[in-house]
Order: C-alpha cells, then structure tokens, then sequence
C-alpha cells in the first residue's frame, strides 16, 4: 500500500517546497523594507510599518488565504491557486521577517555603530558592510525556524486547491480509504523537508560561529 | 575653590592642532559638560584623567560626534565645526571624523570580518584605496602593531590586547591628525594592558597627537606631555605632566591623585 502512497502524495512536495521557499523568500525581501520602515525618521512612515506587521501576524493565515483567493476575484482580479497562496503567505511571511530581522538589530552592540561612525563610514556602507552581516548572522537560526513554520502552514494551501502534500493526502485518503497511512505519510515527509532544513541551517550557524566566535 | 591655572585658554595659543574652545553639552536642564578649553600642538600628547562621572569620554566624544555637543567649537586638523546641539552638515562632520581617529574601551573591531578586512574596508570606502594600497597598508600596520602573522584571523580568535592593537592599526590607517583614545586598557587585564601602552608610547615617540582618557597613571606621568584634570563635567586643571602629578594645584585633584597613587 505505502508503495502506491508514497509516490501519490509525494507528488506535492515540490508545491509544498515552491509555496513555501517562494514565500519565504518574498517576504523576506518585503520584511526588510518593513524593519527599514519602521525605523524610519518619519513617524507617519514608522506607524504605516508597525501597523501592517501588527495588523498581519494578528489574522490567521487561512483568513489570508480566503481573502485574497475569494475575495481579490471581486475586483477583478483573478489568481490561480498557486499565486494566491503565494501571496497570502508572503504577506504573512514579511511582517514575521521583519519582527525577526529587528530583534537581530537590537543584537548589534552599540560599538559597532559608532566604531563605523568614528571611522568616517557612510550610512550606507554601515548598514551593507557591518550591521546587515552581522543581524543576518543573529537572525539565522529564527528565520530557519520560521521557515520551518511556514512550511507547515503552507498545508493550508491545499485548502484553496494547492497541489501540494496535504492536498494529495487528502485525495490518497479518499480514493484508497487509507486515511491514517495516508495522513502519516504526508507527516513523515514534512518531518523530513523540515530536518533537512534545520540540519542545513544548523550546519551554516556552527560554521559562522566557529568562525567569528558568539556573534 | 582653590587657586587654579589653565582652565581657561590663554589667548597666545589660538592656533593649534587641536582647538576646542567652550565645548559643553547638557541634556535638557542637566548639564554634563560644560566649557571645556584646550589647544593642542601637532605631536603633542594629553592625558585626560579625573573620577568616573567627571566627563571624560562625553569630552572625547564629543570631539568626533559620537556625542553631540551643545555649545563650544571644534577645530582639529583643519576641519572646523561650532556645536549647535545637533549633528553639523555632512561635509563638516565627514572631514572631522577623517581628521580624528578613535580606540575604544571595547575596542569594536567588526567580529565579522578579518583583521585585514577590518583594517582595508574603511580605507576602501573612506579613503578610496585600491584593494592593493589598502592591503599594503594594512601589512605595514600590523608589523608596526606587532601582529603581523594575524591578517587572516577573524577577532573572537585573538586575546584582548591583540584586538586593541589592531583597533588602532584600523584607526590609523585613515591617517588621523589626531588619535584619541577612550579608556583604551580599561577592559583589559593589567599585563595585557601593557602591550597596548607599548603601542601607545611607539605612536607618541612617532610624533602622533594623541589625546588620552585613561585610568593609566604611569603612562599619564610619562608619556603625555600635559595632563587634564577633569571633574564634573569640567575641566579642573591642566598642565605638564609631571607638576600635575606631584604638585596638584586643585583641591579635587589632589583627593583624586591621592586615591589612584595610594591604592
């Protein structure tokens, strides 16, 4: 029976890796506008930034994903399945992203700043050269967990029709009336993505820290 | 208080190296600093000592904006800036932080980087530098510093005193006028402080202007030229290095050097 499982539902990993990976992605481009935002010297631009990342992380995903997916179609604008969840997670991706990259600002000592001021280095060359490696650094391990989080939301994609693991687990149950098998299969697979995913990020953090030392 | 000398400048010395005239800050009502004189010649040495909570490092801080003045001028190398209680124009505080040169207590090396990158990067952006010249640069540096074979190390691999020393190769790679110095052994442990002094008396013999808070009393006697007194938040005395030492004119100073002597 798994033999005939397994291939079905492993079907949807490469949508679970796409939604996921993508979204990450985006919203972690979108995030550092925001954090870049919500430091900004203007308070209207701050509180724009701050509103969006409080107002995103409060409403649950799926509530994400069944308004843009239903509710965007009414100003005529239709997504396919895969873009709408795209979308949906990478809204939700960035406002975490942005909390994440901040409380890596908040880790860079002081010193850093004013050793690069005392230096003579521009703005730009402070953020791109010292603050952002460094942050990166502190950050990583919180944005692996956060990816691994996200990889288990993207389930929720199936519910708008994702072909993605959890959508084929759904059909495998229904079609072989294997509903365990089939729902422990899709686990199993997460399970795997996810360690894959720490292994990597954990391998990455060992080898910074053995480098530079505690960052 | 007592009979004192120097704390105003004397109007002959208006040129200088380094002129600070009537520098102070205050936050709010709360004044932290205030009129703080001096005039430095090229090549001359100052230590800056006094009781914590005197104003030391707010002072010399203030001379490379990392603090923000509020009243006073600053002329240093040529780079003029009058305080306003506010970051002055780009230019004006470009050239300052280009004249001047900074080692701090913490020293602040970029952990990320290699000695070498930390010292070519800044000449890089800052000065322009080839990657060639900078690393040049950088190799003549660190044998003057002492750490020749250590360019590829990243800092969390060496000991204190070895990222002091490249802290001030880093600085002094810019070419500063003037090298100031904020508590540079206080977070090291005396005998390792004692490389970093080393380093500091080579400079001084080389003809840097270099102005110095430090708890250092024997380097205060010996290497500077003059020593200034600080003490909530102004400037008690000041004056050559050795009279200051043995013969206090300030009642303040006197308790303070008989604290620091006595222990």
């Amino acid at each position: 029976m798994i033999t005939e499982l397994l291939p079905a539902i492993a079907r949807g990993v490469g949508l679970t890796l796409y939604v996921t990976g993508a979204s990450l992605v985006i919203g972690g481009v979108i995030g550092l506008v925001l954090v870049g935002a919500a430091r900004s010297p203007f308070a209207i631009v701050r509180g724009i930034a701050t509103l969006y990342i409080n107002v995103v992380r409060v409403i649950p995903p799926i509530t994400w994903l069944f308004l843009i997916y239903f509710g965007l179609p009414q100003f005529a604008l239709r997504l396919s399945t895969i873009q709408a969840a795209i979308i949906g997670f990478s809204i939700i991706a960035s406002a975490f992203m942005a909390e994440i990259y901040r409380s890596g600002l908040l880790s860079i000592p002081d010193g850093q700043r004013e050793a690069a001021h005392a230096l003579g280095l521009s703005a730009v060359t402070t953020v791109r050269h010292i603050i952002t490696p460094q942050a990166f650094r502190v950050a990583l391990p919180a944005i692996a967990t956060y990816g691994i989080g996200l990889l288990k939301d993207s389930a929720l994609a199936s519910t708008i029709g994702v072909r993605e693991i959890t959508y084929y687990a759904q059909q495998s149950a229904k079609q072989t009336h294997e509903g365990l098998l089939s729902f422990v299969v899709a686990g199993a697979l997460y399970i795997v993505i996810s360690l894959v995913v720490a292994l990597v990020s954990r391998q990455v953090d060992l080898g910074l820290r053995k480098k530079i030392g505690v960052a | 208080m007592s009979f004192s000398f120097g704390t105003k400048t004397p109007p002959i010395a208006l040129s200088g190296e380094v002129v600070v005239s009537g520098l102070g800050k205050s936050y709010g009502a709360t004044r932290v600093l205030s009129d703080v004189n001096l005039v430095m010649n090229e090549g001359e040495v100052v230590s800056v000592i006094g009781p914590s909570g005197a104003g030391k490092s707010t002072f010399l801080r203030c001379l490379n904006y990392l603090e923000t003045p509020t009243e006073g001028t600053i002329e240093i190398g040529g780079a003029r800036v009058v305080a306003g209680g506010k970051l002055p124009d780009k230019s004006s505080l470009d050239r300052l932080r280009r004249v001047t040169g900074m080692v701090f207590q913490s020293f602040n090396l970029f952990p990320h980087l290699t000695v070498m990158e930390n010292i070519t990067l800044p000449q890089r952006k800052v000065l322009g530098a080839s990657k060639e010249q900078a690393h040049e640069t950088a190799n003549r540096l660190l044998k003057h510093v002492g750490l020749p074979d250590k360019a590829n190390a990243y800092p969390a691999r060496l000991s204190g005193g070895q990222q002091q020393r490249i802290a001030i190769a880093r600085a002094l790679a810019l070419s500063p006028k003037v090298m100031l110095f904020d508590e540079p052994t206080s977070a090291l442990d005396p005998e390792i402080g004692l490389e970093v002094l080393a380093v500091m008396r080579d400079l001084a013999d080389e003809g840097m202007t270099m102005l110095v808070v430090t708890h250092e009393m024997h380097f205060a006697r010996d290497v500077s030229d003059r020593i200034m007194v600080m003490g909530n938040g102004g400037v008690l005395e000041i004056g050559p290095s050795k009279q200051v030492m043995s013969e206090p004119q300030n009642e303040r100073t006197r308790q303070f050097l008989k604290a620091v002597l006595d222990r």
